[in-house]
């Protein structure tokens, strides 16, 4: 250390060190930056029309004053059954995954198809349900736009499901059938309990990934100016909403269009808080 | 391994050995992890109510006997026993074996401390609940009843329904054998219950090890030498897949047939 040589090593490594770490943090902040932008931005001009009406009121026609009830009534419809229909399914099929058929030939094929479908982009899934259901039943409904969203939500889940099923020690497992438990009772009130807050994060990160999506709904459900929850026949939603509205010339319009995509990011940011806190719980166990 | 030495307590040891009679008796038996034969020809016969160690150095087989005597290996797969292992006469390895009731009648505490992910109560509740239909009142018993066995009552009665995973190491593994208890099992296998845990948490289950031969029929597997002469009243030793030498503790530790177990208890290898 204290000859001269070691000593200059020393501070070119300190300079290249502070020179890397300052690139690091522009870096950093290059992203950041854009993302608050955004945000701001949303706040700005989504807040501005922020009022009790946009949750009581429907959509309204050019020109007129109105709300957003009927797309967020649709939003919660559309994405809770989504939910219900392909989240209990991608749980089953981890459960096989991880726990049955951990071994088998037919786990590592339904893991690299769930993958490419993890990874499909949205529309295609959309333009999927179209050519299957909108075509065979010859109008735009609900129930399409409520099987594309599950479509997306299954690989999602299945994903996850494995993913924290795997991490349950098989130690774990072991303690259990030791007692005598039978594989079935094994899984559902040993691994599930150690795997619950990362399945429940699984789901919750699923419903914030279809919460935002336009496209597959777009050739699904596509929209409804009217209060309709009848599941045959169309039905409004926040991004589609947004989508018709944000593009349209009349200001009342573009304002909705603005404080739907503040409603959608402030849901999806509490979701996505919601399925942190689970998590850290979780691992603090 | 002291108290051993008494004259009058191995008198007493041996007729006591030729009193009880086999539970398990393991013969010809061969187990194989996928093409690897992992126990070779392995015949013993474990006596009721007493402890029985495996020793031997790592690799050896003494954890894959052990795991036989449960069939806890079916859940992998690639694995598989051949021969016999009869418990009270009958073939444990038989097709018709149901796995679950077997595993009710012969509990297993493992190496690392697994308490279920959940509270203390339901962590022995959970065994119990399985195969008997009891109210409230009857498995609150059985909770006091098994935790009070594996001297852990005092230490958690006013915490029952706090997580398992709270406590400490030793304590753990106590509930786990406390749960292993709960269910009421006829044999207990011991896989190396202390190698995780410091020397008082050690102490306090060999103590029960020895209590509980009083009431079953216990296998452990060890590591540990000095443990094996403490606690048990006959020890195998076990060598690369071999069963080198069966007989009372005292014997394999002060006048062992073979010159393997003299090698291996002396310490000049494994």
């Amino acid at each position: 250390m204290a000859t001269v040589a070691t000593t200059k090593t020393y501070a070119r490594r300190r300079t290249a060190n502070s020179v890397m770490m300052t690139l690091c943090v522009l870096a950093a902040g290059i992203g950041l930056i854009w993302l608050f932008v955004i945000l701001f931005q949303l706040l700005w001009r989504g807040v501005a029309g922020l009022s009790l009406d946009v949750f009581t009121q429907m959509t309204p026609p050019p020109g007129e004053a109105g709300g957003l009830l009927n797309p967020i009534a649709g939003s919660l419809l559309l994405t809770g059954l989504a939910v219900l229909i392909g989240a209990p399914i991608g749980i089953l099929a981890g459960t096989y995954m991880a726990e049955y058929g951990r071994h088998t030939r037919l786990t590592t094929v339904v893991r690299f198809i769930n993958d490419i479908l993890l990874s499909a982009p949205s529309i295609i899934i959309g333009l999927f349900v179209y050519e299957v259901m909108v075509v065979g039943m010859g109008h735009f409904s609900g129930i399409a736009g409520v099987m594309a969203l599950a479509l997306i939500v299954l690989p999602v889940v299945v994903r996850t499901t494995e993913d924290m099923l795997l991490l349950v020690p098989d130690a774990l497992r072991e303690a259990g059938t030791a007692v005598g438990a039978p594989r079935w009772v094994v899984i559902r009130s040993v691994a599930y309990k150690a795997a619950l807050a990362g399945i429940v994060t699984g789901v919750l990160l699923a419903i914030a990934r279809i919460s935002g999506e336009t496209a597959p709904l777009l050739f699904t459900a596509l929209s409804n100016q009217f209060w309709s929850l009848n599941l045959n026949a169309p039905v409004a939603s926040l991004p589609v909403t947004i989508f018709q509205f944000a593009l349209s010339p009349y200001e009342e319009w573009q304002q909705l269009a603005w404080t739907g995509a503040l409603i959608i990011t402030f849901a999806v940011l509490a979701l996505s808080i919601v399925a942190r806190v689970l998590a850290a719980r979780g691992e603090s166990r | 391994m002291m108290q051993m030495t008494k004259p009058d307590e191995i008198v007493m040891t041996e007729t006591k050995q030729a009193a009880s009679r086999a539970k398990i008796e393991v013969k010809n038996l061969n187990f194989y992890y996928g093409e690897t034969r992992a126990l070779k020809n392995i015949s013993l016969s474990l006596p009721e109510r007493s402890v029985t160690a495996f020793i031997g150095p790592s690799g050896c087989g003494k954890s894959t006997l052990l795991r036989v005597m449960n069939r806890i290996y079916e859940l992998y797969p690639k694995q598989r026993a051949e021969g016999e292992v009869l418990l009270d006469g009958e073939n444990i390895l038989d097709r018709s074996q149901d796995l679950n009731l077997l595993r009710a009648k012969i509990g297993m505490v493992f190496q690392k401390p697994t308490p279920f992910p959940m509270t203390i109560y339901e962590n022995i509740a959970f065994g119990v609940r399985l195969y008997e239909k009891l109210s409230k009142a009857e498995v609150d018993m059985r909770v006091e009843k098994a935790l009070r066995r594996a001297a852990l009552w005092e230490e958690v009665k006013d915490k029952l329904d706090t997580s398992g995973l709270g406590l400490s190491g030793g304590q753990q593994q106590r509930l786990c054998i406390a749960r292993t208890v709960a269910v009421q099992p006829e044999v207990i296998l011991f896989d190396e219950p202390c190698s995780a845990l410091d020397p008082i948490s050690t102490a306090k289950i060999e103590e029960l090890i020895d209590e509980l031969q009083e009431e079953y029929t216990i296998v452990i597997v060890t590591h540990n030498m000095q443990q094996a002469a403490r606690v048990s009243r006959q020890t195998a030793f076990m060598y690369l897949g071999e069963l080198i030498e069966f007989s009372d503790t005292q014997t394999i530790f002060t006048s062992p047939r073979e010159t393997r177990t003299q090698d291996y208890i002396t310490g000049r290898f494994g």
